[in-house]
């Protein structure tokens, strides 16, 4: 609680900041706050025992949902710096604009209640509708911010709605009471809650803005998209299941696999076919949703510690990618996968990070991926669902051809060399992350301890 | 501590050194540091007795939530192709020697990492560090084919990654597969996996992943495609760890899989034997009319691997002990002609074979040393290869006897395609490149004699080897009476 208010106070200084001229100090002051909530969140700090009438508690798996929320935006935070040459107003607008967001997406993880959920989902969606059109002048990102309003508008009615079909049939927004019959109306009521969450996790059918959507807002804030809304959304999932997930029909189960494989058999047709990095990640983002959905399906409390790995896995790859794919479309001014050519000779440093983050998606040995699906398939198999298991594993071919295509390109010799470096404080990040997603890899109890 | 681990580490440690020293030295750390994992590994080995025993076993807790271990050791069929690999790998290393200048580190490092996760790959002990070594020795030599070779090896190397990852997808389904049947809280040890009693119908669908990803990987009859390609396209070098060392991988698999699935095996035996024979016959006949030198070669080593399957598939004592034997000399049969395809090619720029025509009459010791590798390629009694082909096609003909003739027919049309390779590159009329031909360097002599020695070695005194290949099949060959 007591770093929902922490970050309330910076994101709003950080706000004023934009009205001097030193806009050097902005990204800092951020991260201050950053640390500074997270800090609170470790050591179990909190201001009031009763948050909202207990509607929302950052206990147990929420709790590492939320360090994970704040620990990715402490990763992105620098990279805001690359509009310094903006002006101040614009680095303080979006560094204000991403630290109110999280707080949505620290609601979300969070919620027993789900006006707390609906409340958080908005805090989250608005702020990323305007970090989406961040660059006025271009207008893809324009289409992009007006797409994402319209579609993540819609899904958020439908989530309303479910939260309404929840309350018509136990006469509560409560989750956490206990509901004995499961009657017609409380399964679709779960649902259409479960539609309006696939809508910001872009799972198949709800993932036709993402590729759009990716393309368009700068990368900086794909990355965003791409890892703390999908953070904040499965930490919504993991609240929903944890609390009603023994209520649900089967046939919602049914339907929950369906999804999943759905969603690994679109996204790896459909980015076998892309040229823009951009919309290739944004399919493999749904790729990687499919199978994150499949540790939902068997969930058990103790077993959940194989989500937060997978989001883990997923996070700091997709980190490195987006923002590996920012300085690449930076010097080449296309995001067009010819820009990754020869990238090994001018840059070697990032076409190694990259390769490593590639490998780590399509489950390569001995990095954070590969751990990630032996869990959560292993886990799927355990509970009989082994058919789901082998298709799964084989539709992983396909992502393997897209991700190596990338890495092959990087290793294609160009006749036009150009050295270039990244500044120092972007590559201790990337490499950072890298080396967390081989250590996690080589040695998978020091995360798996930690998420226990 | 004595343990396995220390063998796996010490090549990665001179991949580090590579990395840390400068770039002249980085070849010849990169031989030091095989040629010092190969004389560490035989002392290694000093201490073992030829045992049904895992010794100088190396294991700790290592993936929760399933339960496994990171577990390696020795064991007689580890043995066998762990000193196949730190044999040929210093060879490849040697044979790349001639292009050190225009090698970068990472080349070197990337050879070294390979030798490290091949050894890891050979000496797991469970399931799952099998898989994660089976996969990781494939990512360096990837990278150094991306990195060097012909003009076209992007799209050789591409699909044969795409392809050993299918196969290998396959391979955890299957893993996954028996983990789910024997219950998640149960080390996978292959001891333990080996009494495991598995249904039938659920050893049937594990047979069939399992021998799609290790057809895929040696590689066998259909699913070979890649593999012509890639010879023909990919750095030269790297092409003989490959043909030598990384196609053994296959075959091994089926070994260490063989008890989790003898029931299905001894049920589909005749079919896949039938399978085997397919690929022989249509290796020898496609090897015998190629023009291309590596083309020919990655024939013939279908051929090759064809019969390997077909001596495990036996499940008889001397088809597994043939296989067995036949794995460690054909490797290096394999790998002492792609070195001499290398030297060949390194001269000519061309991979035809008429290309050193004639270039017997100046070049004696060349022609010598190939001379030996292809009559044991050919299975010549004395040679390494006569002992291997010898007991399979017996252990063929005790299963079944026209089976047995039709296998028989290989060494017919390996002589001929052997021959005829040896004929026209080496005699025939000498063209203008046997004029200017550089002799053999200090380090390709030195290689091939190596080679060449181990051939008559093998072939001479073949009874320890056998024992171990013995001790190394004394699991599987109980199938013989359940049969």
């Amino acid at each position: 609680m007591l770093s929902i208010v922490v970050l309330t106070v910076f994101a709003t200084i950080v706000l004023y900041l934009g009205f001097f001229k030193n806009r050097n100090i902005i990204v800092p002051v951020a991260l201050i706050g950053i640390f500074i909530a997270l800090f609170c969140l470790i050591s179990k700090q909190s201001l009031w025992n009763n948050w909202f009438m207990n509607m929302m508690s950052i206990e147990g798996p929420s709790r590492i949902f939320s360090i994970l929320i704040l620990s990715t935006t402490a990763c992105l935070l620098p990279f805001i710096n690359v509009f310094r040459a903006r002006g101040s107003e614009e680095v303080a607008d979006f560094s204000g604009i991403l630290l109110f967001s999280i707080i949505g997406g620290l609601m979300m993880v969070s919620f027993s209640d789900l006006m707390i959920l609906f409340l958080g989902l908005e805090i989250l969606s608005i702020a990323m509708y305007i970090l989406a059109g961040a660059d006025r002048k271009k207008i893809k990102s324009n289409e992009a911010s007006i797409k994402y309003f319209l579609l993540g508008a819609f899904a958020s009615a439908i989530l309303l709605f479910g939260i309404a079909t929840y309350y018509a049939s136990t006469g509560t927004f409560r989750l956490d009471t206990q509901v004995i019959h499961s009657s017609a109306l409380i399964n679709l009521s779960y649902l259409l809650l479960f539609s309006g969450l696939a809508f910001k996790v872009a799972l198949v059918p709800f993932h036709f803005w993402a590729p759009d959507v990716y393309e368009g807002t700068p990368t900086v804030f794909t990355a965003t998209m791409a890892t703390v809304v999908k953070i904040s959304a499965f930490g919504a999932m993991f609240q929903f299941i944890f609390y009603c997930g023994s209520n649900m029909a089967d046939w919602l189960y049914w339907l929950l696999s369906i999804v999943a494989l759905a969603s690994i058999l679109v996204g790896n047709i459909m980015a076998l076919t892309q040229h823009s990095v951009k919309r290739l990640l944004a399919y493999s983002g749904i790729v990687q949703a499919g199978f994150i959905l499949i540790g939902f399906l068997q969930f058990r409390l103790e077993n959940s510690w194989m989500i937060l790995y997978y989001l883990i896995a997923y996070t700091s790859a997709s980190l490195v990618l987006f923002l590996g794919s920012y300085f690449v479309e930076e010097q080449s001014g296309t995001d067009d996968q010819s820009a990754f050519k020869g990238l090994y000779y001018n840059n070697p440093f990032l076409a190694i990070v990259l390769s490593i983050a590639l490998i780590s998606l399509g489950g390569g040995p001995l990095t954070a991926g590969f751990m990630a699906k032996l869990f959560v398939l292993n886990n799927a198999a355990q509970s009989g669902n082994i058919v789901l298991v082998i298709f799964a594993l084989i539709l992983a071919v396909l992502s393997l051809v897209y991700y190596f295509r990338i890495i092959n390109l990087m290793f294609t010799k160009t006749n036009e060399e150009r050295k270039w470096q990244i500044d120092f404080s972007y590559r201790s990040i990337l490499s950072l992350l890298s080396i967390g997603t081989i250590v996690a890899g080589i040695i998978p109890y020091l995360l798996v301890n930690l998420l226990k | 501590m004595m343990s396995i681990i220390s063998l796996i580490l010490f090549p990665f440690v001179f991949a580090l050194l590579i990395y840390v020293l400068d770039k002249k030295w980085s070849a010849y750390l990169a031989i030091i540091g095989s040629g010092l994992s190969l004389f560490y590994f035989l002392y290694l080995l000093s201490g073992f007795k030829a045992s049904m025993k895992v010794e100088n076993e190396f294991q700790i807790s290592w993936i929760p939530g399933i339960n496994s271990e990171l577990h390696f050791g020795l064991d007689s069929l580890g043995i066998i192709m762990i000193l196949l690999s730190v044999i040929v790998i210093p060879i490849g290393i040697l044979s790349s020697f001639k292009y050190k200048d225009n090698r970068s580190k990472s080349y070197y490092m990337l050879m070294l990492m390979g030798l490290s996760a091949l050894i890891g790959f050979f000496s797991a002990q469970n399931d799952i560090t099998f898989y994660v070594f089976f996969e990781l020795s494939l990512i360096p030599f990837y990278f150094i084919i991306l990195l060097y070779g012909g003009a076209d090896r992007k799209k050789a190397v591409f699909k044969f990654f795409i392809y050993t990852v299918f196969g290998s997808f396959l391979m955890l389904a299957a893993i996954i597969y028996f983990h789910s049947l024997i219950g998640a809280n149960k080390t996978t040890d292959w001891a333990l996996l080996y009494d495991m009693e598995i249904p039938l119908k659920s050893q049937t669908w594990i047979l069939a992943a399992l021998l799609v990803a290790f057809a895929i990987k040696s590689p066998l009859f259909p699913f070979h495609t890649w593999q012509a390609d890639l010879y023909a396209e990919g750095d030269r070098p790297t092409i003989i760890i490959i043909a030598g060392v990384l196609s053994k991988m296959g075959v091994f698999g089926l070994l260490r899989f063989f008890n989790v699935v003898n029931d299905a095996i001894a049920l589909y035996q005749i079919p896949l034997i039938i399978l085997c024979i397919v690929g022989i016959i249509y290796g020898a006949l496609i090897a015998w009319r190629q023009s291309d030198l590596s083309r020919l070669l990655a024939y013939s080593s279908l051929s090759h691997m064809g019969m390997i399957a077909a001596g495990i598939f036996t499940a008889s004592i001397s088809g597994l002990q043939g296989s067995v034997f036949q794995m460690l000399s054909h490797g290096l049969v394999a790998a002492g002609l792609f070195f001499v395809v290398d030297t060949i090619m390194s001269r000519t720029n061309s991979s035809n074979i008429y290309a050193s025509s004639g270039i017997a009459s100046t070049q004696p010791n060349l022609a010598f040393y190939f001379f030996v590798l292809c009559l044991a390629s050919v299975g010549l009694p004395l040679t390494s290869g006569f002992i291997g082909e010898f007991d399979i096609l017996l252990g063929l003909t005790n299963t079944n006897i026209y089976l047995g003739a039709i296998a028989g027919l290989s060494i017919i049309f390996g002589a001929i395609y052997t021959f005829r390779l040896y004929q026209k590159s080496m005699f025939g009329t000498s063209n203008e490149v046997s004029s200017t031909w550089k002799p053999l360097s200090l380090t390709e002599e030195y290689a091939l004699l190596i080679l060449v020695l181990l051939v008559f070695v093998l072939g001479f005194f073949p009874s320890s080897w056998l024992d171990l290949a013995d001790q190394a099949t004394a699991p599987f060959v109980q199938l013989k009476s359940k049969m």
